[in-house]
Order: C-alpha cells, then sequence, then structure tokens
C-alpha cells in the first residue's frame, strides 16, 4: 500500500504533461524519420530496376547485352532506357537525360572481347550529397554487375566450345570489364570512383553536422541555465535596477554562451579531426589533385561560409534559449522547455546525416527549410556541391529568423515581461486570478 | 542630484494592470524624506513588491509615476537607478563566485572609478563583517551570510534611498537584530530607507513610518506611534486589522 503510494507519486512528480508532450513528440519524430528512410529503400529498390543506358558500339553483341538487362533476374524485370549520349561532357549529359547515373557500352566493346582483351564501360554518375544513402545509384550498379556477367557468360560460352581455357582466358573471366567510372561533382567530371570521393570525406559529412548539434545543445543549454539562475535567484532583478544597460547585461550574456559554445565545438572539432578515419583506404596518387579539380576541398572559402552559418545558428539557438529562459519557473521546467529546441535541431541532424535533404518530396523538404537549423546542417552539401541557391536561401532565412528571434528576445529582456513571462504562464496553466504577486 | 530639499523618493498615483481590470498595485500615493525609514506593510499579494519593483524601474507602471531625487522613473530610469539600489526578497548571489569577488563586481556596476569601486567594497566589508569568510565561495554560505552580503552591497554605493523587500525574511533572530540595527544607523547618517515586510511587528520598531497595503490599495500612512494611537491599538497587526476591515474598497 505504502509502496503504491509511493509509486503513484514518483509518477506523477517524473510524468508531467511536458514528458508526455515529448514522448508524443519522439514518436511522431520517429514516425517521421522512419517514413523517410523506408521512403528512401523504397527509391532505392525502384531506382535498382531501373537501367540507363548509351549504346556507342551498336553491334549484334552490344544489343544481346541489351536484351539480356532486360530479361528478368530472379523474378526481377529491370526497365532499360537507352539513352544518346552525344559528347564527353558528362555533366551535361547527365541533365539531358534527367538521371543521376547512367552506364555508357563504347565503340570496340565487342571488338575487344572477340579479341579476348578487357572490354572497357563507362559509368557516369552524379555525386550530389554527403548523406550516407545519397549516392546510390543502383539501377546503374545492377547494369555493371549484368554486362559482367553477360560478357562472362559469352567468353565462357565461346571458348569452352574450342577446348580448354587458357591461363589468360581463365584471368579474362575473373575481371571481363574494365569500368572507367566518371564521377561528376556540380557541373565538374573527373575519372574517379565516387565511392573514394565519399570516403575521403566521410569523417567530414560526419562530424561537421555532429559539431552543429553540440553547438546548439550546449549554446542553449548554457544560455537557458544562465537566465533561469538569474531569474530564480533573483540576481537579474539586483543587476537590472543598477546603473546598467539591459542591452549590456542581454549581450554579455549572449556573447559569454557564444564563446563558450565555440569553444566545445573547437575542442570536438579539432579532436575528431585527429581521428584519422581514411588510414586503411588507400588512394591514387592523383587522387588529391581529383579532389581540387571537383571542388571538394575544404579551402578558407569553405570553411569561412560553414563558419558563417553555424555562428547564425547558433545566435538562432542563443536567442531562442533567452526567450524559453524568461519563461522558465525552475530549473527543471527551464531544461523542460528546451526539449522542443532539441527536437527541432535533432530531426534536421538525423535527416541531413542520411538523406539528400533536397531530394525528399516536396511538403517534408519545406518541412525541414522551415527549420533554421537545417541550412547549417545541410551547409557543407550546398557549398561543395554548388547548390548555391540554397545556400544563399539559407542564409538570408537564418538572417531573418535571428532578426526575428533577437527582436523577441530583446523585447522581453527590455520590458516587464523578463519578471513576468513566467508568471503569466503559471497563471494561465493553473487559471490563477488576480494578485499572485506578492 | 537635483532637488535635494524635496523627499528623496515622491511616489504619485502608481499603478501596475496586469490584465484589463486587474490591478496588482493601485493609485499607490506617498513619499519617503531624506534619513527616513518608510515601510510599506501588508500580507502577501498586497501589493508591496510590484510597488517597489516599479520604483525600482523593473516594472513600467500602467498609471502614474514616481521620482528620485527628482528624476522620473518614466523618462529618466537611468539617472533613477544611480540613485537606488535595491535588495530582493529571497535574493540569492552568484555562487560560484568569492563574497569578496560578488562586492567587487556589484561595485563595478555602481563606481565611476576603479577607486570608487575599491572604496565602495571596503565600506561592504566592513558593513557585511564577514571577515574572512569574504575569501570563500558563496554556495558555503549560510542564508544569514548571504543576506548580511547582500544588505552590504545594498549599502555600499551609498544610494539616496535602499529598497530592502522583506530585509529580515528567513533570518535567526539575532541576524535579523542585527540588521535592523544597520538600517536604523544608516537612516541616521543620511540614507534613506523603503523597506517592506509582512511582518508588522518588525516594522513597528525599525521604521519611521508605515503605508499599510492591501489588495493593491495604500489605505494608511503614518508614524506607528500616530496610527496606534488614531486607531487605539495595542500593535500594527491590530492597526492593519482595523485598516482593512474599515476600507470601502475591499
Amino acid at each position: 500500500m505504502k509502496f503504491f503510494s509511493l509509486l503513484k507519486k514518483e509518477l506523477r512528480e517524473m510524468l508531467n504533461i511536458q514528458t508526455v508532450c515529448m514522448l508524443v513528440l519522439i514518436i511522431f519524430m520517429m514516425i517521421s524519420m522512419g517514413g523517410m528512410m523506408n521512403k528512401a529503400a523504397e527509391e532505392e529498390s525502384e531506382e535498382s530496376g531501373k537501367i540507363t543506358i548509351c549504346d556507342l558500339d551498336d553491334t549484334t553483341f552490344s544489343k544481346a547485352v541489351l536484351h539480356f538487362l532486360e530479361s528478368p533476374v530472379a523474378g526481377m524485370k529491370n526497365e532499360v532506357n537507352v539513352i544518346d549520349v552525344t559528347s564527353d561532357d558528362y555533366a551535361a549529359e547527365l541533365k539531358k537525360a534527367g538521371v543521376k547515373s547512367f552506364v555508357i557500352i563504347p565503340e570496340g566493346f565487342e571488338k575487344s572481347i572477340s579479341e579476348g582483351k578487357q572490354a572497357d564501360i563507362i559509368y557516369v554518375s552524379r555525386m550530389s550529397s554527403l548523406a550516407a544513402l545519397s549516392n546510390v545509384n543502383a539501377g546503374s550498379e545492377v547494369a555493371v554487375e549484368l554486362i559482367g556477367a553477360a560478357v562472362k557468360t559469352a567468353i565462357y560460352q565461346d571458348k569452352t566450345s574450342k577446348g580448354a581455357l587458357t591461363e589468360a582466358e581463365t584471368k579474362l573471366l575473373e575481371a571481363p570489364l574494365n569500368v572507367e567510372e566518371q564521377t561528376i561533382v556540380a557541373n565538374k567530371s573527373a575519372n574517379v570512383k565516387q565511392i573514394l570521393l565519399y570516403s575521403s570525406l566521410y569523417s567530414r559529412s560526419l562530424f561537421m553536422p555532429l559539431v552543429v548539434y553540440i553547438l546548439i545543445l550546449l549554446g542553449s543549454q548554457t544560455m537557458i541555465n544562465a537566465v533561469s539562475a538569474e531569474k530564480l535567484d533573483k540576481t537579474l532583478e539586483t543587476l537590472l535596477s543598477a546603473p546598467v544597460s539591459r542591452m549590456h547585461v542581454l549581450s554579455a550574456k549572449m556573447i559569454a554562451a557564444a564563446i563558450v559554445a565555440l569553444m566545445n565545438a573547437a575542442v570536438y572539432m579539432i579532436g575528431m579531426n585527429k581521428m584519422n578515419m581514411n588510414a586503411v583506404i588507400e588512394y591514387p596518387d592523383d587522387f588529391k589533385k581529383t579532389m581540387e579539380d571537383l571542388g571538394l576541398t575544404f579551402g578558407i572559402k569553405t570553411y569561412l561560409l560553414i563558419g558563417v552559418q553555424m555562428l547564425l545558428t547558433m545566435l538562432i539557438a542563443l536567442s531562442i534559449s533567452l526567450i524559453l529562459g524568461a519563461f522558465a519557473k525552475s530549473i527543471k521546467s527551464s531544461q523542460t522547455l528546451l526539449l522542443p529546441l532539441m527536437f527541432v535541431t535533432i530531426v534536421p541532424f538525423m535527416a541531413s546525416m542520411m538523406i539528400d535533404v533536397t531530394s525528399l518530396p516536396k511538403a517534408l523538404r519545406y518541412l525541414l527549410y522551415v527549420i533554421p537549423f537545417t541550412h547549417t546542417f545541410i551547409a557543407t552539401d550546398s557549398i561543395i556541391f554548388g547548390k548555391t541557391a540554397l545556400y544563399i536561401g539559407g542564409l538570408i532565412y537564418q538572417v531573418l529568423f535571428l532578426v526575428v528571434c533577437m527582436t523577441v528576445a530583446i523585447k522581453i529582456f527590455t520590458s516587464d515581461m523578463i519578471f513576468t513571462a513566467s508568471e503569466r504562464v503559471g497563471r494561465f496553466g493553473k487559471k490563477k486570478k488576480a494578485h499572485d504577486e506578492n | 542630484m537635483a532637488n535635494e530639499e524635496k523627499a528623496v523618493l515622491e511616489v504619485e498615483h502608481l499603478s501596475k494592470q496586469y490584465k484589463k481590470g486587474v490591478y496588482a498595485s493601485q493609485d499607490v500615493t506617498f513619499n519617503v524624506n531624506k534619513g527616513e525609514i518608510f515601510a510599506l506593510i501588508g500580507p502577501n499579494g498586497a501589493g508591496k513588491t510590484t510597488t517597489i519593483r516599479m520604483i525600482a524601474t523593473l516594472l513600467k507602471p500602467t498609471e502614474g509615476d514616481a521620482k528620485i531625487g527628482g528624476y522620473s522613473i518614466l523618462t529618466d530610469a537611468a539617472k533613477v537607478r544611480e540613485g537606488l539600489t535595491y535588495l530582493p526578497d529571497e535574493a540569492g548571489a552568484y555562487k560560484n563566485m568569492k563574497g569578496r569577488q560578488y562586492l567587487q563586481f556589484m561595485s563595478e556596476m555602481y563606481a565611476n572609478s576603479k577607486e570608487q569601486a575599491a572604496e565602495f567594497v571596503k565600506t561592504a566589508e566592513e558593513i557585511c563583517k564577514l571577515g574572512d569568510r569574504l575569501n570563500d565561495k558563496i554556495e558555503t554560505y549560510s542564508r544569514g551570510m548571504i543576506r548580511k552580503l547582500l544588505l552590504a552591497r545594498t549599502i555600499m554605493p551609498k544610494p539616496l534611498i535602499a529598497i530592502l523587500d522583506e530585509p529580515t525574511s528567513g533570518l535567526d533572530i539575532i541576524n535579523a537584530l542585527e540588521i535592523r540595527r544597520m538600517i536604523k544607523e544608516l537612516a541616521a547618517e543620511g540614507m534613506s530607507f523603503l523597506l517592506s515586510s509582512h511582518n508588522m511587528l518588525e516594522i513597528e520598531y525599525v521604521s519611521d513610518r508605515v503605508g499599510i497595503i492591501a489588495h493593491g490599495h495604500l489605505l494608511e500612512t503614518g508614524k506607528p506611534s500616530e496610527l496606534l494611537e488614531k486607531y487605539e491599538a495595542q500593535n500594527l497587526e491590530e492597526v492593519f486589522e482595523m485598516v482593512v476591515n474599515n476600507s470601502e474598497i475591499l
């Protein structure tokens, strides 16, 4: 009996309305994220059956290969879209075809096979994001596999009918294709495997959003604690009754919280940069130059542009926390007030790590764009993959959002609301009558 | 300061309306002269803190005005803040600071030079009598020690008027007595005080004049002895009861 009374009391304390609301929000978030992931998986599955190919060889064998691609494999029938590629400007050709990747069977394909040589194949793909699931070009990858299988079958049938395979022929069967991989980044192309580019950028794609997330998390907590503690200890009343400008008090708080958050971010950035995640991968000798040619190196300009976004995000988070801090009735309630902010941070954080946000359905995409932090999470992608309009648009939106937040924060801090906001919330919640104040 | 001959604090028809028709403080008028201890007395929720917060320029009045040293809280809030200090009810201090650091920090808010700040800190050290404990972090202080530190902080810049909200709340008898004596001594030296308290016996002892406030209205003002005589009462609590019962506004 006593135990259950105690349990009931503890549950009442811990399972308050804010906690329940947060649980509902988390469920919503998980469903949304699940939906996004499922959609990405579905798209990948659909993509794997769509093959875009150009037959420049135009021989009996290449036509037979195209036919082979169309034939059902394990009950799955591929949709083969044959296109014309008329130039070496693969970026333009991809755009013209309206696809993310295609495969070219070049001239001399049949000839090479008949001469017992490796047959050339050109695999062109666009790299558009650093997100984990964004660079899957399933259809073209399936095509390369199937072409390889078709060539193997042809060699096997042809050679075995003429007797035993020579050592050279056996070697050819192991690797019948010479795949030249052309990767497009923005409007530039290079003969480099996309997986190598992704691997070299992987650590940055992982830790940049993480640093932004930490920056928001720590900055917000520092600020909300600073404001609510000052309010609850009444040191704020003491300070604001002294001959000191409220704007000075406000800006000192903002700058101090920003410095602390930046110090934390710097520590994390240095620490993560030192984690050599690429040590096990061997890169070609000219890889660095290829990266430079594709604009994938992080120069001062890139860091500066990302830094501007980070600064804006931090200032937005700080001003929101400052507003929320004014409504805090206790330290515990200040942490609860932070939960919605954390929610709108974690959604774009997770989404940008997994998916190229620009590839999401319109409604979902714009929903994410409304969250100002999204633009910082995708800033690296926007800068290095040439999505300039998205970067600038995001920057303008963030500036406007910051102006609104700062205006509200200044309004609260320079008016009665800094002292009365939490009382108003209390009155609203409990429907208390007048004369609530001593 | 301008108008030194006049009252240090003049409060005229001060009102605060939080929502339409609901006043936390309404039409409050009184003044405090140089070296005078004026106390607002009333129960919790009477409107004392709202009135004090308006005078301390923390809240903006809906109607009326108050002047400190001739400067209006509406038009010269910055000047008003130069002439007052405020000690909120149950106020804390920055716990991570040491006592001396806190005094140094606060002195810099009031002083115009380093020398003046050092002078303020020296004054505060003498007033609070915390000795070597000023080198300890505030988080290690007892409630009485914190209150003494805060009171010293309030007094150190020698303001025209010190506003003390429930100055002895939560203190033991010895500490409370010490603080009351300190207030009386400083008033004798010319500092004015505006106190608020729901402890009417304390106010009867310490204040020169009192204002009885209830439901946001200032119902009566006068010297404690005059009020006791006027209402033929034994103490201020009885006066308060009679004033509130006789009031037409309630």
